[in-house]
């Protein structure tokens, strides 16, 4: 017990009245958190981690995730944020890990570090993080998988699991644990939110899930996570599980560079505010790194005017209220299933107790290349453009991207609006838009990965002409034999 | 629908040059509650067709105290707001459809959803 308590985080003090000490008061410490983030959002993650928990962001070299540090009492805030996809705690971070040039080696080391981690942090962080989930689960009826809670809903102060002052042997890593001790009041109710998973004489199930970077390194991803796990399960005397697991052990290499951490959210929140999914629904992450491209101003109108199952006004009503959002598409299944997503988040609203439970939003059925909306009535245009291989084709591509960034900029307003559209046919898209400078300018791209394809998501920002008076909005796309040999090619 | 859409709104069936305001013609509306932003209404009331908006409200029955021609300094008048508030964002239509003032064109409305798509020879 000793031994471990030394190669920990250096407020778990040796010693038993140390320890007993740490348990009087309801401490509070620091931990570092790691996040994974659609790839090319990274920044905007960043802003909204600053934003909201007032903490600084570092982005990580390996793309797609950032970290942040923060002190336990605001573990709730960090579920709140939107850009993320997942959430882990930090055990240890190596910046320059000295991997061996042979294999054996290499997992003979790991297998050793893994008793030499400071895992008592963490692991406190984890159970605190359990009883947050189990408070959100409840009050949602119970049902653990439905999405994050609205903004209304703060969970308060996490209690520790008073149960567990009771261990046994077994159960060394909740010992540790301990340290942050809930007051006594508290007891009543964590009692009744005991499950199974915290039954202190049952031991914990666990996985190791690692991630692999680099082109020296002597050994394989599963190689690691069997050996590192190895050694994890006889340090703790945790059962190994690959399917229902209660602890996630991640270890991830980039090169030299090595974080071992524990996971705090399970793989499906990705689509949080969608109960009705269509074939290409948009993750609510990418669609709230979107939107924080456009920076919604108050009274901005805002449409995606190819919204499929709504996720992008869906996630644009919940988090931007001053501003107001109409979601459009011409098929019927997905006007329908964007009503119901529309819907469901109302009605959340108001079994949350909310006496206002309606959005900023509305849909309409309409016709992308002849929209039904006045000239210059709209600010921001964002929506992700059919790629041509889950829907629609590369050829109607083709004749699409012209026609609707024609028909956009004429609702669009003059010199202060914009448009922010993701779409996989960059060559297409590039294309088009070389031969609309009169209306519309190119802004930095942000380059992103959607279901394992790249796309891109283009920033345009309307120019200040008047639509009717640039040569390129009469043309339709066929006449356009002069000005493909005039324009140069954006490629 | 709400009123606030139906501002922005238009007919753009072929030929047709007047296509707005679209008259409404409902047999379903609901007051769903929303929450007042004075900042929001402030800054959008410059950006409505003001007498569309009237005309559209009081074809719902849902005038009441809204005056024809903007307040002046509207922007610190609370009471004019919230009442701007009620008939722009929390008045929807549920049922009914959308007239193009110039073809006579009807555009249907279900489930608070107008459906403004044309038929071949429309557009």
């Amino acid at each position: 017990m000793s031994t471990q308590n030394e190669s920990c985080d250096g407020h778990l003090s040796t010693g038993a009245n140390s320890l007993a000490n740490d348990r009087e008061r309801l401490s509070v410490f620091t931990v570092t958190i790691g996040a994974t983030v659609p790839t090319g959002f990274e920044h905007t993650a960043a802003e909204e981690v600053g934003e909201k928990i007032g903490a600084e962001a570092r982005i990580s070299k390996d793309r797609g995730r950032i970290y942040f540090e923060i002190s336990t009492d605001k573990l709730p805030m960090v579920h709140h944020l939107k850009s993320v996809d997942n959430l882990f705690v930090i055990v240890k971070e190596f910046e320059n890990y000295p991997f061996k040039d042979s294999k054996e080696e290499a997992l003979s080391d790991l297998m050793q570090l893994a008793s030499q981690l400071p895992w008592a942090d963490a692991l406190g962080v984890w159970r605190m993080n359990n009883s947050l989930k189990k408070r959100r689960g409840r009050r949602r009826g119970g049902n653990n998988t439905k999405p994050k809670p609205s903004k209304g809903e703060d969970a308060p102060v996490p209690a520790m699991d008073e149960g567990d002052s009771v261990v046994t042997t077994t159960e060394k890593v909740q010992q540790e644990s301990d340290a942050p001790q809930e007051k006594e009041g508290d007891r009543a109710s964590s009692h009744e939110e005991e499950e199974l998973e915290d039954d202190a004489t049952k031991p914990l199930k666990f996985r190791v899930t690692c991630s692999r970077a680099g082109d020296k390194h002597s050994f394989a991803s599963n190689e690691a996570a069997r050996d590192f796990g190895g050694a994890v399960q006889d340090f703790f005397q945790w059962k190994a599980d690959m399917t229902k697991f209660d602890v996630e052990v991640l270890l991830n290499i980039h090169n030299n560079e090595m974080v071992i951490g524990v996971a705090l959210t399970e793989e499906s929140l990705h689509r949080r505010n969608i109960t009705h999914f269509g074939p290409t629904t948009l993750r609510s992450t990418l669609a709230y790194g979107m939107l924080r491209l456009c920076q919604p101003q108050v009274s901005d109108v805002i449409i995606d005017p190819m919204c499929g199952t709504g996720a992008i006004p869906v996630e644009g009503c919940i988090e931007w209220q001053d501003s107001f959002f109409v979601a459009g598409d011409n098929n019927d299944m997905a006007v329908s299933r964007t009503v119901n997503n529309i819907n469901y988040i109302q009605k959340r609203k108001q079994d949350g107790g909310s006496s206002a439970p309606g959005l900023p939003v509305d849909t309409v059925q309409w016709d992308l290349c002849h929209l039904p909306m006045r000239t210059s009535s709209v600010d921001i245009i964002v929506t992700d453009m059919p790629f041509g291989k889950r829907i629609g084709s590369r050829k109607k591509n083709w004749d699409l991207y012209p026609s609707c960034l024609r028909e956009m900029a004429r609702v669009c307003r003059p010199g202060t609006g914009k448009a922010i559209l993701l779409t996989q046919d960059k060559k297409c898209f590039l294309k088009a838009i070389s031969r609309m400078g009169g209306l519309w300018r190119k802004l930095p791209t942000v380059w992103v990965n959607v279901g394992g394809l790249h796309a891109g998501v283009f920033a345009l920002k309307r120019t200040s002409s008047v639509f009717g008076t640039t040569p390129e909005d009469d043309r339709s796309p066929r006449e356009d034999g002069e000005a493909r040999s005039k324009s140069k090619e954006e490629q | 629908m709400k009123l606030l859409t139906h501002n922005m709104l238009t007919s753009h069936v072929k030929g047709v040059t007047k296509g707005y305001p679209l008259l409404i013609k409902a047999t379903e509306v609901k007051v769903n509650e929303v929450e007042f932003n004075p900042q929001f209404i402030s800054r959008m009331i410059p950006k409505l067709e003001w007498s569309a908006f009237i005309q559209a409200a009081e074809g719902l029955g849902h005038l009441q105290n809204l005056p024809s021609t903007v307040v002046p300094e509207f922007e610190n008048n609370e009471d004019f707001l919230r009442d701007v508030h009620k008939v722009l964002l929390e008045v929807e239509v549920i049922e009914g459809c959308l007239q193009c003032p110039e073809s006579g064109r009807e555009f249907p409305i279900s489930r608070g959803v107008p459906n403004m798509l044309l038929n071949e020879d429309e557009s």
